[in-house]
């Protein structure tokens, strides 16, 4: 059993995805939604045990390790997909109440990978980890099938996502030429030597990457991805699949290189300079609130690639308290964005008119996380900020850090357009918002999140800092 | 030497105070403003307390308090207070003392409003009590983000259509009504902030990374391009605050859409805590930066001076005159500030009292006025004077304070900065700080005359002079003009003791 351990946390989700299958199967009628229910709780359940675990040794003679960061990430990616799924289970419409168990296959398979892509030290299971995050992705971004934005979105994802992880294929085999072994420990000794090959493998893997963070330039399927799918799933797609792009660039670009991660200083501070640019000025025209959220994400991840740019534990460190902050604060606000939409059937900017005077609680979480990712002092956000910053200005990237200051200035100049929308203008309508209960709670454990982070993120950035340390 | 955290408790009485108003007073407009008055009132009794209190001849900082906050990192929340942070608190709770009784007739969602004014009120005296640069900053972003909401909800449009060339471009943004300012406002802030940020990073990771204490970074030597890129990122985050020319577009749209407890609070304190940032933090940390840029300070200051005046007598709208008045008279404080002279500093510093009093007075009566006759437009008015005495005379008082007539506090600042002026390396900064004082003369005793002595507009009947609290604002703000001009020795005392040994560091070689 002991040779299991490592690997507790990836059958016991893989166990669970069987049950959900199985349970698609022998369901019947109209309304499958306990077998949303099962989903969901077996994800807590999976949550509150990863929150047991304690880092193992590597297991499978070093290609998987269930170390610090592993764990790290895998309490956020379960984290971010009970707050996706909860908040899934009141979708109203009648599709997801049939096909409830082919929506949480899905979202599980997924899940799958992102808990092996965390723990991938190989560059082949990195790979299938890869695949099988982003496979299910596209299929869910098409999930309303009978609606045509849905399927041109989906393809669109589909067509980027397979062209760069073919991209990534080939630079990963270049890599495995240049170095004779599949190892990521090999293959960052190797860097020692001078590998021109290894050089260009690296670079071209880091478009997979870059696609699935969803860095410039290669963003452009966010927008419209993030436009037709169900919100609650891009709530979630919006921020795991991210933390786990993240995880995996660690894994293979910092994690043991030591000195060599600095050549790749000025690649992070350029992609962050015209990811954060695109981001933040694309996001101004936009009269759909997911459109806003999908480019203010994209500047989001410009402000962590800040932290990627510092190439140093601290910088990664922060991109992991960044990337905690972002769950909570991103899914809050497209939670929100959900709620609205089914009051008013709107998803337009517009829908927060008088918010605060129909329903003053929902309107301030909205504000909450609205300056969250704004990056306004006692929120989650201003912390992630701050410390990817400081990573920043530790290696000296002043320039990098007046840039991301200013451009958050131009960041909260539509955040707060929301807000006047919110605060300031009268409601068209009278009313309180409905609200189902589950979304509520969703709601209610992501401003919790932002506020509490934002009140006392000590514990967080510690354990980020602990765990980001063994890479360098 | 007392025992108990007297500066914590100024600086979190109206903090608590909000939460008191948000949780409790639903509905309950009297409770409100009962709850707003008792925090203030604590806050100003202990700040009178402590200036009273405060050691003249041991000087340096006094009230010390401290709680380690993020100890790895070297944030701690530091409270202390000099002489020249002494004078600030006591104009900050002067200000926000009157500021209750004068925005006492709010009557839309007042609840929100007062909650959201004493938050801003805990930044403030924040910002003037931290000896952490860090919580500094904390602080600094706590009293500019309310704004937002304060000038957004409670705020009011000009009556001023916007014509000519640029009339349309205009219109689609939306140039001269309370959304536009409020997000003007607020994104100007924002966009200083960003480079004190910056500064405030280089600050601590040339010193070592181990404290963000002003006192530990007051004792470390910086190297000179990085005291000179520092200081200059200082200057231009605070002095956006503070209002220099070219980047002072932001204060009198913002200034004339702010409710009047908030123009009041804006012009009289906020824009004092960007020039105190620039003195504390530019001047105190970084002298040899700020010996290398003071050409440069004095010389925009000079622009703001004679800019700022030339500009309120072009205006029509009544609140714009005050306003861009506020941008003179910061270019005044800017000025005695870049002299680094003795004189000069106590000028800006006094300055920076004198006129935060005068200019919420001023912003106090426009509201009454406004309040009354519903108008800004100076030509539509006329002959008040007779109908409203009280305003009347209160207004006169602040005008010849504005213009610096001898046994107004006016006087003393404008005096002092003269002087320095004239004994600083450049002494042709006299001249447009002089001809900045004419300036203001002309278009304070125009507006004066016009709204106030002039014969009786055909368009207003019934006005009425001030009513129960408003006057408690009125004849407090008046009282300190007065007192502070005909004793000024009771503010340049504490100043001079945290003055001298700033100009010692920066003058030594």
């Amino acid at each position: 059993m002991s040779g299991l351990g490592p690997f507790a946390l990836e059958l016991g989700l893989g166990a669970l995805l069987v049950a959900v299958f199985v349970a698609g199967l022998l369901a019947r009628g109209d309304d499958r939604r306990p077998i949303a229910w099962l989903a969901t709780l077996g994800v807590l359940a999976l949550l509150a045990v990863a929150l047991l675990l304690e880092p193992a040794g590597p297991a499978l003679g070093g290609r998987f390790v269930q170390d610090g960061l592993a764990l790290f990430v895998k309490r956020l990616f379960l984290t971010a997909t009970f707050i996706g799924l909860l908040a899934g289970i009141s979708l109203p419409e009648r599709a997801f109440a049939r096909r409830a168990a082919e929506y949480h296959v899905l979202v599980l398979a997924s899940l799958l990978g992102m808990l092996v892509l965390a723990s991938a030290r190989d560059l082949i299971v990195l790979f299938v980890a890869f695949e099988l995050m982003s496979i299910p992705l596209y299929v869910l971004a098409g999930f309303r099938k009978s609606e045509g934005e849905a399927v041109e979105a989906s393809l669109k994802f589909f067509l980027v996502g397979s062209v760069s992880s073919a991209v990534m294929a080939y630079g990963l085999s270049f890599v495995y030429g240049a170095v004779g072994s599949t190892d990521l420990g090999a293959v960052a000794r190797a860097l020692d030597g001078d590998h021109p090959l290894l050089q260009l493998g690296l670079l071209l893997a880091l478009v997979g990457f870059l696609f699935k963070v969803a860095a410039f330039p290669f963003h452009m399927w966010v927008p419209d991805t993030y436009e037709a799918g169900p919100t609650p799933f891009v709530a979630w797609l919006s921020v795991a699949p991210k933390a786990a792009g993240f995880v995996a660039l660690f894994r293979v670009y910092f994690e043991g290189t030591g000195a060599h991660a600095a050549a790749w200083v000025p690649i992070a501070a350029a992609l962050a300079t015209v990811t954060m640019l695109t981001g933040n000025l694309m996001a101004i025209p936009q009269q759909n609130a997911k459109r806003l959220l999908a480019y203010s994400g994209i500047a989001q991840i410009g402000y962590m690639l800040v932290g990627v740019a510092a190439a140093s534990a601290s910088g990664t460190a922060m991109v992991l308290f960044y990337l905690v902050a972002y769950v909570f604060g991103n899914m809050g606000a497209f939670l929100v964005v959900e709620a609205l939409a089914r009051a008013e059937g709107s998803e337009a900017i517009s829908a927060f008119r008088g918010l605060a005077q129909r329903s003053p609680l929902l309107a301030l979480a909205m504000l909450l996380f609205l300056l969250s990712l704004g990056g306004i002092p006692f929120v989650a956000g201003f912390w992630a900020k701050l410390y990817v910053f400081w990573a920043a200005a530790e290696q000296g990237l002043y320039w990098l850090v007046l840039l991301g200051a200013i451009l958050t200035v131009v960041a909260l100049f539509y955040y707060l357009v929301v807000a006047r929308k919110m605060y300031i203008e009268p409601p068209d309508r009278p009313g309180r918002v409905p609200l189902s209960p589950t979304l509520a709670l969703s709601v209610l454990l992501c401003a919790l999140g932002v506020v509490l982070l934002g009140l006392y993120p000590k514990p967080v950035v510690m354990a980020a800092l602990r765990v980001a340390a063994p890479l360098f | 030497m007392i025992p108990f955290p007297v500066l914590s408790i100024i600086t979190w009485a109206p903090f608590v105070g909000a939460v008191l108003i948000m949780f409790t007073a639903r509905h309950r407009p009297l409770a409100v403003r009962l709850i707003a008055l008792v925090t203030t009132t604590i806050s100003t009794v202990l700040s009178v307390f402590i200036y009273v209190v405060y050691d003249r001849e041991a000087a340096g900082f006094q009230f010390y308090e401290r709680v380690p906050l993020v100890p790895p990192l070297g944030i701690s929340y530091e409270v202390a207070v000099d002489g020249m942070s002494l004078l600030m608190v006591l104009l900050t709770s002067v200000i926000i003392f009157a500021g209750v009784f004068a925005s006492w007739t709010v009557a839309t969602r007042s609840q929100e409003f007062y909650a959201l004014l004493l938050a801003l009120v805990t930044g403030v005296y924040g910002v003037f009590v931290s000896l952490d640069v860090f919580v500094f900053f904390l602080f600094y972003e706590l009293a500019v983000l309310p704004m937002y909401l304060l000038i957004g909800i409670w705020g009011s449009s000009g009556e001023v259509r916007p014509r000519g060339v640029f009339a349309w471009a205009f219109r689609q943004t939306g140039v001269g009504t309370k959304e536009y300012a409020a997000m003007k406002l607020t994104l100007y802030l924002l966009f200083g902030s960003a480079f004190i940020l910056v500064g405030m990073f280089a600050l601590y990771v040339n010193a070592g990374a181990a404290s963000f204490s002003f006192l530990d970074l007051e004792a470390t030597t910086f190297d000179p391009t990085v005291q000179f890129w520092v200081f200059l990122a200082f200057y231009v985050g605070f002095g956006i605050l503070a209002g220099i020319w070219p980047l002072h577009t932001w204060s009198p749209d913002g200034h004339a859409s702010a409710p009047t407890a908030v123009s009041m609070l804006h012009a009289g304190v906020l824009m004092k805590l960007g020039a105190y940032g620039v003195v504390r933090l530019g001047m105190g940390l970084l002298p040899e930066g700020a010996t290398d840029l003071a050409w440069l300070v004095g010389s925009i200051a000079c622009v703001n001076v004679v800019y700022g005046a030339l500009s309120a007598m072009g205006q029509t709208d009544l609140k714009y005159v005050i306003a861009y008045s506020s941008v003179s008279h910061m270019g005044l404080v800017m000025l005695g500030a870049a002299t680094l002279t003795e004189a000069g500093l106590n000028g800006a510093v006094f300055q920076m009292f004198a006129h935060g009093v005068m200019t919420g007075l001023f912003f106090a009566l426009v509201g009454l006025v406004y309040e009354k006759a519903h108008s800004r437009e100076i030509f539509r008015m006329g002959g008040f004077g007779r109908v409203m005495p009280g305003i009347a005379t209160a207004f006169t008082v602040a005008s010849l304070s504005s213009l610096g007539l001898p046994a107004t506090s006016g006087f003393v600042a404008e005096l002092l900065t003269f002087m320095g002026a004239w004994r600083s390396a450049h002494p042709w900064w006299l001249w447009p700080a002089v001809a900045g004082t004419f300036l203001t003369a002309v278009y304070v005793l125009r507006v004066a005359k016009q709204i106030f002595w002039g014969p009786p507009s055909p368009h207003f009947h019934h006005l009425e002079d001030a009513r129960g609290p408003e006057w408690v604002a009125l004849v407090l703000l008046t009282a300190v003009i007065v007192v502070f001009g005909v004793a000024p020795g009771l503010a340049i005392g504490p100043v001079d003791t945290a003055t001298v040994p700033l100009l010692a560091r920066i003058i030594r070689p």
